[in-house]
């Protein structure tokens, strides 16, 4: 049983009422005894029954003035009896101290009585007023910290940011690290969609909002302890806790999905070596019979080195894919030329543009500023976009890529002129896994050409776009920054892109929260 | 080219061991090729090669504990002997950065045909 709690004493004492009555009873039993005295006394001397010098008149008064009294008395007795046991009870529940024993109500006399209920009544109000003041504004103390206790209980996490992004409140198993000296919430958003780019769109534009990110990790898969949450994001302008992170720990779900990309990963990697042997005799081959090859059968052998090269970039699209999903994809930055990037992988582009029957024509100047850029990520990148068009364009069907400079950034911009794509189509290009329904049905793909090369652009700190009419043709344009704009904050971060990143544009598994 | 260019491949894979031996020698570089980790550390000591091809899983010594018994204790082993390290599995971030800081070339073996690689000895060599 729960201990009784002190309450302050009422200012008017409760059991005082009992006293008071019993006078203001007295009073009323004595005078109205007198007065039926002395009318008893008028009514004999009038109708001249008993005269005052006659002792039947004393008799008859005094006899009429006592037993008034003594029946008023009685009916007092009675009738203030369950008043006063009424009221020790709501002494006693008040916290006030009385006298004599507490009024039980399932005592007989008050059962035969009919006072039970009343009493069982004034109880049951005091342990229902107890129970209401647990939360009452004098136990929100006591009662915010078992709610803190429970919060700390929770599988998932609870997370509260002050406008200024700091951490004003975190339950126990939140992911958290500390950036600058700051608190911050621990987890890798992807590229192009980060809990900062969205408050930092909220705080400019919205009032309330709310958003959701699932499969979250707060660490790379090869990290202990890696956990994978749904993130629900809450904002409110100019509240306390203006935004309010609720994370679901999915952990379990995820990590099955996390080992079929594990799987995966493996499985690419143990591709590369069959392809290393293929392409490389290849390329012995084809130099050591360069003269004894007839013409068709150069161009069988520029078909199966095609094919090699092909399968070589898908299965790093794949590799890069799942490095990306996993945040692994760790991009170090350096100053490069775009057309010294364009140059390792010339050859291939043209060979696989002159056996589809494309003519492939590339104009990248070599004045160009440098980029920041890693070369093979972003040979990748214009390898996806040149072979998309190839795809997408029609026999003899002419792509030309050319570059020029925008501002703090170069853009490489790739354009066939084939079957184009409508705006349904446009709006979801860069997704995972997709596929128009037409090129499903039409063009051989996988999907994910498109999706990872937004990935290393954004790593790159840089955007890439497209515009295309149907039947006329579609232009790729990817934006990298130049080196110089860069060079700064490359120079800080040991030239990995972690800077570039912290402004919302991709991740860094190289980050300061990974170094003790 | 003056002299021959000496070249030390430290490769398990037999196919692409011979691959890059076949293309060398036809390139006129003195090739010598070993199988395992422990005969390429010994070999790199003994002879001061002009570049070494390391791959980086190998039998009985990994190749990156090879660059770091060459490199990595703050003294260089082989200052005129250039490092490509050629690889099918990229590395752990870390092991990469250590590998990087070492090597002269961080490659992708399937991406490296033999005449890319001939190509990049020579502008290594100019």
């Amino acid at each position: 049983m729960a201990v009784k709690k002190q309450k302050p004493a009422p200012v008017s004492l409760i059991m005082e009422y009992i006293p008071k009555l019993q006078r203001r009873m007295l009073l009323t039993i004595i005078l109205p005894g007198i007065l039926i005295g002395l009318a008893c006394a008028l009514l004999l001397v009038t109708s001249e029954t008993a005269q005052p010098d006659n002792y039947i008149f004393w008799v008859v008064w005094i006899g009429v003035t006592i037993l008034s009294m003594a029946s008023n008395l009685l009916l007092f007795v009675y009738t203030s009896s369950p008043t006063g046991d009424l009221m020790r009870a709501i002494a006693r529940v008040s916290g006030e101290s009385s006298s004599g024993p507490l009024p039980n109500p399932h005592d007989k006399k008050y059962i035969k009585s009919g006072l039970s209920a009343a009493l069982q009544a004034v109880y049951n109000l005091d342990s229902q007023q107890s129970k209401k003041a647990a939360t009452s504004p004098d136990e929100l103390g006591a009662a915010s910290s078992s709610v803190l206790h429970s919060l700390d209980r929770m599988h998932g996490s609870l997370i509260t940011l002050d406008a200024d992004h700091n951490v004003v409140y975190a339950s126990k198993a939140s992911p958290l690290y500390t950036v600058d000296g700051k608190l911050q919430p621990q987890l890798l958003f992807n590229a192009h969609d980060t809990l900062l780019s969205w408050l930092e769109e909220c705080e400019a534009s919205a009032v309330k909002a709310e958003h959701s990110w699932h499969r979250i990790p707060n660490k790379p898969a090869d990290q202990e302890d890696q956990r994978i949450f749904d993130v629900y994001a809450s904002y409110e302008k100019g509240a306390a806790h203006e935004t309010v992170l609720t994370l679901v720990d999915q952990t379990t779900l995820y990590q099955g999905d996390e080992e079929d990309l594990n799987f995966i990963a493996f499985a690419a990697h143990e591709l590369r070596g069959p392809i290393t042997v293929i392409r490389g005799y290849l390329d012995v081959l084809e130099d050591e019979l360069s003269d004894v090859l007839e013409a068709d059968q150069r161009e069988l052998f520029h078909r199966l080195t095609v094919s090699a090269n092909r399968l070589s970039s898908y299965i790093n699209n794949i590799l890069n894919t799942s490095r990306y999903d996993r945040r692994h994809l760790n991009i170090t930055l350096s100053p490069d030329s775009l057309s010294e990037i364009y140059a390792t992988i010339n050859d291939d582009m043209m060979l696989r543009a002159t056996s589809q029957n494309r003519m492939l024509s590339v104009t990248i100047p070599d004045t160009l500023p440098e980029i920041a850029a890693e070369r093979a990520s972003l040979s990748e990148v214009i390898g996806n976009l040149i072979d998309n068009a190839i795809k997408y364009s029609n026999e003899g069907g002419v792509i030309n890529v050319t570059a020029e400079q925008k501002g703090d950034f170069v853009d490489i911009i790739v354009e066939d002129h084939g079957i184009g794509m409508p705006g349904s189509v446009v709006n979801n290009l860069f997704q995972k896994f997709y596929r128009s329904h037409r090129s499903r049905e039409t063009v051989a793909g996988s999907g994910i050409g498109l999706y990872i090369s937004k990935a290393i652009v954004e790593s790159h700190g840089g955007t890439i776009s497209v515009r295309s009419t149907e039947g006329e043709g579609s232009t790729f344009v990817a934006s990298i920054p130049t080196y110089a704009s860069v060079a700064e904050k490359l120079a800080n971060a040991g030239n990995s892109n972690l800077d570039l990143i912290s402004q919302g544009k991709g991740w860094i598994k190289n980050h300061s929260m990974y170094r003790g | 080219m003056t002299t021959t260019k000496s070249i030390l491949i430290i490769e398990d894979d037999r196919f692409i061991g011979e691959m890059y031996v076949r293309s060398l020698r036809k390139a006129d570089y003195d090739v010598d090729w070993m199988v395992d980790g422990n005969d390429g550390l010994v070999a790199a000591r003994n002879k001061p090669y002009d570049a070494i091809l390391l791959d980086v899983m190998l039998p009985e010594r990994r190749g990156s504990d090879i660059l770091q018994a060459l490199r990595g204790n703050g003294e260089d082993l082989i200052p005129n002997t250039r490092v490509l390290v050629l690889t099918n599995f990229e590395q752990d971030d870390e092991s990469r950065a250590a590998m990087q800081q070492n090597a002269d070339a961080y490659l992708i073996k399937a991406e490296i045909t033999p005449r890319k690689l001939l190509a990049i000895l020579s502008d290594l060599f100019s």
